[in-house]
């Protein structure tokens, strides 16, 4: 397994609320949402194919996202993946939690 | 639920979500393998590297895969194997469980099969059988039907799609050797198998060209006879028979299995004799049966509205046909009212209701002993809770485990199923009523239903407790204040006493059947020592014995060969048998003008001089019949029974009036003799009877004769003999119902009026049923009580250190156990007046009410309790107060 894996996995949930994220201004396919997440975190997050489908199959199965088949940049079928409004809602708390864990985890770390 | 919902929508269309998964991987490498051609890769080169930082492609698409359907099934499969586990742990309780359960489906599910068969499955093999009805017709002087009448409904009825007419007809059979046999085949429309939807399953269906006059005589063979008779030869088709010694061929052999209207070797088309075409009354036919009508229901018709039509056109023939059809009104019946009879609803209903009874005590001991595990169990489901499994998780496990015994008792019962189902066949096996008793998918259905519903019944109770319990409940000390729950204790009393009500309505039901059988069974007939008497019945083949002299002679004959036996005390030749026929017919008294139409007809019956001495009636006064009167030309003598005499010529000397049956001549009455029973099946009360010498009035040909032989020996040492001196006497004689006389008198459904035929079944079944409710409303007022000390060792070891003595203690559980069975039984008393009610029309010679039966029941259901509640009492006596105190 890529190591890249191990480094999303640090703590539970986040790569779930990184592809949540990702789809709030747009619908993206898988390979953007790759993409995406290695730009903007500039090359630091590296999401393997094998953790990113299997998340997006339990995206889909939550109903936090739909798929719907569209034609990709250079005219390929592509799946793209939309945020739905029960996956707003979700970013929402995830986000919240995901703060307050950073912020416990900070505080742990400045105590010593 | 929704989650559900997706991941059934992800099973149906599996194929398609995995496909356009690999398309969408597939095109994501191909994204990287472009972009890191653009940035200066050599494309082959590109294309490995994009594909080594895919990874493992298939271990990814099993991850996601996993995500739409692993953790349901494991939670399912874990599920399971907990409940597997908990079952082997506890295998008392598990064999427990099944048996009671499998017993109580299985019977169930039997009872239904067997209601079902009765009420509506109709014929084996015969298409739509719920669109079939069965028509006589019934007129002042009987029954049955009259074939120019049935000619006018199949020209004029809209509600049939087509009808057709059987008629039996007695013949001899022979294949051309030199042997031949006395059978009863059926004559039958042309169009009749095609009606039923059957086709022969060698050679050919009757045409309607088979059944015009002067069509050549063909037959078509029964299986059965096909295989016995004929050694299932192929090339029995196109071969010639005889009947009454005139050929026929047979053009066919219709299905194993297959029997129509009742049992028979052979289907002929219908004899177009001028006697069938006579509009002469219903009366040429004698015997009731023999003679019927079907009709299939064209589409959208219905029962009522063939009746009505037929009645409509009925009353057109009455005016029409004054003689012959006065009162003369058609009978529609389905299958089932015409076979099995008019209460048969009523009689099989009640018989699968039993079947619940038994299924709900089952139930409730299940409930209490699921109960009574959860709480065990109290401990781990607390700990469990508080560690934050759901309370929803929880009642699946209690589900899965009761589901997983469901399964089992399930497969068990449908064991009994199949056995039950053909035991009772077997039992109730009878030529008069064709049956079609196959167990197919429906039942199983049925049973599965019945067990999944059973598994949710019994896991109420424990389901309820556990989301009462909440999620602050448990760890609240031991479970103690669990069990003492006064909620559990009082849905433990409930169930007792639902279950004792439900065997007291079980036993009474029984009580008043098994009564009803033994008053017939065990009636009084007069007859004295009938297990010493051996009996058979002769028919003489028509053909070879015409006048009434040759069959005197044979007669004759016959006496001698019986007479010369050793060990017969007595032999006398009758035209019926006791408890048989008694052939009424209208008679005058000398003195007494005959009321104008007709007096209620009397029994005749001709018997043999020693008849009295055979059957060990004792003459009130006169004398008996000696040989000089039997003989044709012997002086016209009667002998009357005391119940004649006693409504004929009450507080007058019998002897020496006259009197004669119908025109006969006029017979002195020299004797009267006691009652014997005969004419009525249900042996309920004594007729008037006359008797007259043997050979003055001997048996019309076609009729029957009977012999009677009293034995001073062992019955068995003389019958072999017996048998052999009939056969010897002439082969061609067929000897019938050869038994003891006692054994003649056994309940024999085809003897029986159509309404009781089904009492030897329903006597049999009912204290069964009865008996399986007694037995588990024991066991199950056993666990409760049992349990009950179990929860309360403590009180009762403080009890007894407060100088309770082992008799308070007795006192004391018997007095909880047996509360709720006292109220049980008062409620169970209440519904019998009820539901035997219901069973009114069943019974002989006992009232629904039956005080013996009213009171037997709860003697017997009480002493049961008691005994169930004892065995617990006694250990709770056992209890030391110094061990329980200390556990503490």
């Amino acid at each position: 397994m890529p190591p890249t894996h191990d480094s999303l996995n640090l703590l539970p949930g986040t790569l779930d609320l990184l592809i949540l994220k990702t789809l709030t201004r747009e619908r993206r396919h898988g390979y953007a949402i790759a993409q995406h997440l290695r730009s903007t975190s500039d090359n630091a997050l590296q999401v393997g194919e094998s953790s990113l489908y299997p998340a997006l199959q339990r995206l889909l199965l939550n109903g936090w996202v739909k798929a719907e088949w569209g034609l990709s940049e250079n005219n390929r079928r592509a799946r793209y993946y939309v945020l739905t409004a029960a996956g707003r809602k979700k970013l929402q708390t995830k986000h919240e939690q995901f703060e307050e864990r950073i912020a416990a985890i900070r505080k742990v770390l400045e105590a010593t | 639920m929704r989650r559900l919902i997706q991941r059934l929508r992800y099973w149906t269309g599996r194929k398609r979500t995995e496909r356009e998964l690999a398309e969408e991987m597939e095109l994501h490498r191909a994204m990287r393998q472009e972009e890191l051609e653009r940035s200066g890769m050599p494309g082959k080169e590109a294309g490995h590297a994009s594909r080594r930082a895919m990874g493992n492609v298939s271990v990814a698409r099993e991850d996601a895969r996993a995500i739409w359907i692993w953790p349901w099934l494991e939670g399912l499969f874990s599920d399971l194997r907990f409940a597997l586990r908990g079952l082997r742990r506890d295998r008392a309780f598990a064999l427990a469980a099944i048996a009671m359960l499998a017993l109580a489906v299985g019977l169930n599910a039997t009872m239904f099969t067997v209601m079902n068969t009765m009420l509506f499955r109709g014929f084996p093999l015969v298409q739509e059988n719920d669109r079939l009805v069965y028509i006589q017709e019934q007129g002042p002087s009987g029954c049955c039907m009259s074939y120019p009448d049935f000619e006018v409904w199949r020209s004029q009825a809209q509600a049939f799609e087509g009808m057709a007419f059987i008629a039996e007809r007695p013949v001899t059979f022979s294949d051309g050797g030199e042997s031949s046999i006395r059978i009863v085949p059926f004559t039958v429309s042309a169009n009749t198998f095609e009606l039923l939807g059957v086709q022969p399953m060698l050679g050919r269906d009757f045409v309607s060209a088979d059944e015009g006059p002067g069509a050549a005589p063909v037959a078509i063979l029964n299986y059965r006879f096909w295989e016995s008779r004929f050694g299932k030869r192929d090339d029995i088709i196109g071969s010639t028979v005889y009947f009454d010694r005139a050929p026929a061929t047979i053009i066919g052999v219709m299905p194993d299995g297959f029997d129509f209207p009742t049992q028979s070797d052979i289907w002929m088309p219908l004899a177009h004799t001028p006697e069938l075409h006579q509009r002469s009354g219903l009366a040429i036919f004698e015997d009731p049966g023999g003679f019927l009508a079907f009709g299939r229901l064209r589409d959208g018709a219905d029962l009522d509205e063939a009746r009505a039509e037929l009645e409509t056109i009925n009353r057109s023939l009455e005016a029409e046909y004054p003689e012959t059809n006065r009162r003369v009104v058609p009978t529609v019946k389905t299958h089932s009212q015409f076979f099995v009879g008019q209460d048969a609803p009523m009689i099989y209903g009640l018989l699968w209701a039993a079947g619940w009874f038994i299924l709900l005590i089952a139930c409730a001991n299940l409930a209490n002993l699921v109960l009574a595990r959860t709480v065990g169990r109290w401990r781990e489901f607390s700990t469990r809770i508080a560690l934050g499994a759901g309370s929803g998780r929880m009642i699946r496990r209690i589900l899965v485990e009761s589901l997983t015994i469901a399964i089992v008792a399930g497969a068990l019962g449908w064991w009994i199923v199949n056995w039950g189902v053909r035991g009772w066949a077997a039992a109730t096996a009878s030529p008069y009523q064709i049956l079609d008793h196959t167990v197919d998918s429906g039942r199983l259905a049925y049973l599965v239903a019945i067990s999944v519903a059973a598994a949710i019944m019994f896991s109420l109770a424990p389901v309820g407790r556990v989301l009462r319990l909440g999620v602050n409940g448990p760890l609240r000390g031991d479970a103690r204040g669990v069990t003492r729950d006064p909620r559990g204790k009082r849905l433990a009393a409930v169930t007792v006493a639902t279950q004792m009500a439900l065997a007291v309505v079980l036993l009474s039901g029984a009580g008043v059947l098994v009564r009803s059988l033994f008053n017939i069974v065990g009636a009084e007939t007069g007859v004295r020592d009938p297990e010493n008497i051996v009996v058979g019945t002769l028919r003489l083949p028509p053909d070879r014995y015409p006048s009434p002299e040759s069959r005197l002679a044979y007669f004759d004959r016959l006496e001698a060969q019986l007479t010369s036996i050793p060990g017969i005390d007595a032999e006398a030749l009758a035209v019926s048998l006791p408890v048989g026929n008694r052939y009424p017919r209208a008679i005058e008294i000398e003195g007494r003008p005959s009321p104008p139409d007709g007096s209620e007809p009397v029994g005749l019956l001709a018997v043999g001089p020693d008849y009295f001495r055979v059957v060990g009636a004792s003459a009130i006064s006169g004398r008996d019949f000696n040989n000089g009167d039997d003989r044709p030309e012997g002086l016209p003598v009667a002998i009357v029974n005391q119940r004649f005499a006693a409504d004929f010529w009450p507080g007058e000397q019998a002897l020496g009036k006259r009197l004669r049956a119908e025109d006969g001549e006029w017979r002195i009455v020299v004797g009267v003799v006691s009652n014997i029973m005969q004419g009525d099946p249900l042996r309920q009360q004594f007729y008037p009877l006359i008797y007259v010498p043997f050979r003055q009035e001997p048996p019309p040909n076609q009729r029957p004769a009977s012999f009677l032989v009293r034995t001073g020996v062992p019955p068995d040492q003389v019958m072999q003999v017996v048998r052999a001196e009939v056969e010897q006497s002439d082969s061609g004689v067929t000897l019938q119902d050869f038994a003891t006389l006692k054994a003649s008198f056994a309940f024999n459904r085809d003897r029986m009026p159509l309404a009781h035929a089904e009492l030897g079944k329903n006597a049999a079944m009912a204290p069964i049923f009865a008996a399986i409710a007694l037995l588990l409303a024991a066991i199950g007022l056993y666990a409760v009580v049992a349990h009950s000390i179990n929860q309360r060792r403590k009180e009762i070891g403080v009890r007894m250190a407060l100088g309770a003595a082992a008799q308070d203690i007795r006192r004391m559980v018997l007095g909880d156990g047996m509360l709720p069975v006292a109220i049980g039984t008062i409620l169970g008393l209440a519904a019998s007046l009820a539901v035997n009610r219901v069973l009114q029309s069943q019974l002989v010679g006992v009232s629904p009410n039956d005080p013996l039966t009213m009171a037997g029941a709860p003697v017997v259901l009480i002493l049961v309790a008691l005994l169930a509640c004892q065995i617990p009492a006694r250990r709770a006596m056992k209890v030391d107060p110094t061990v329980v105190l200390r556990n503490d």
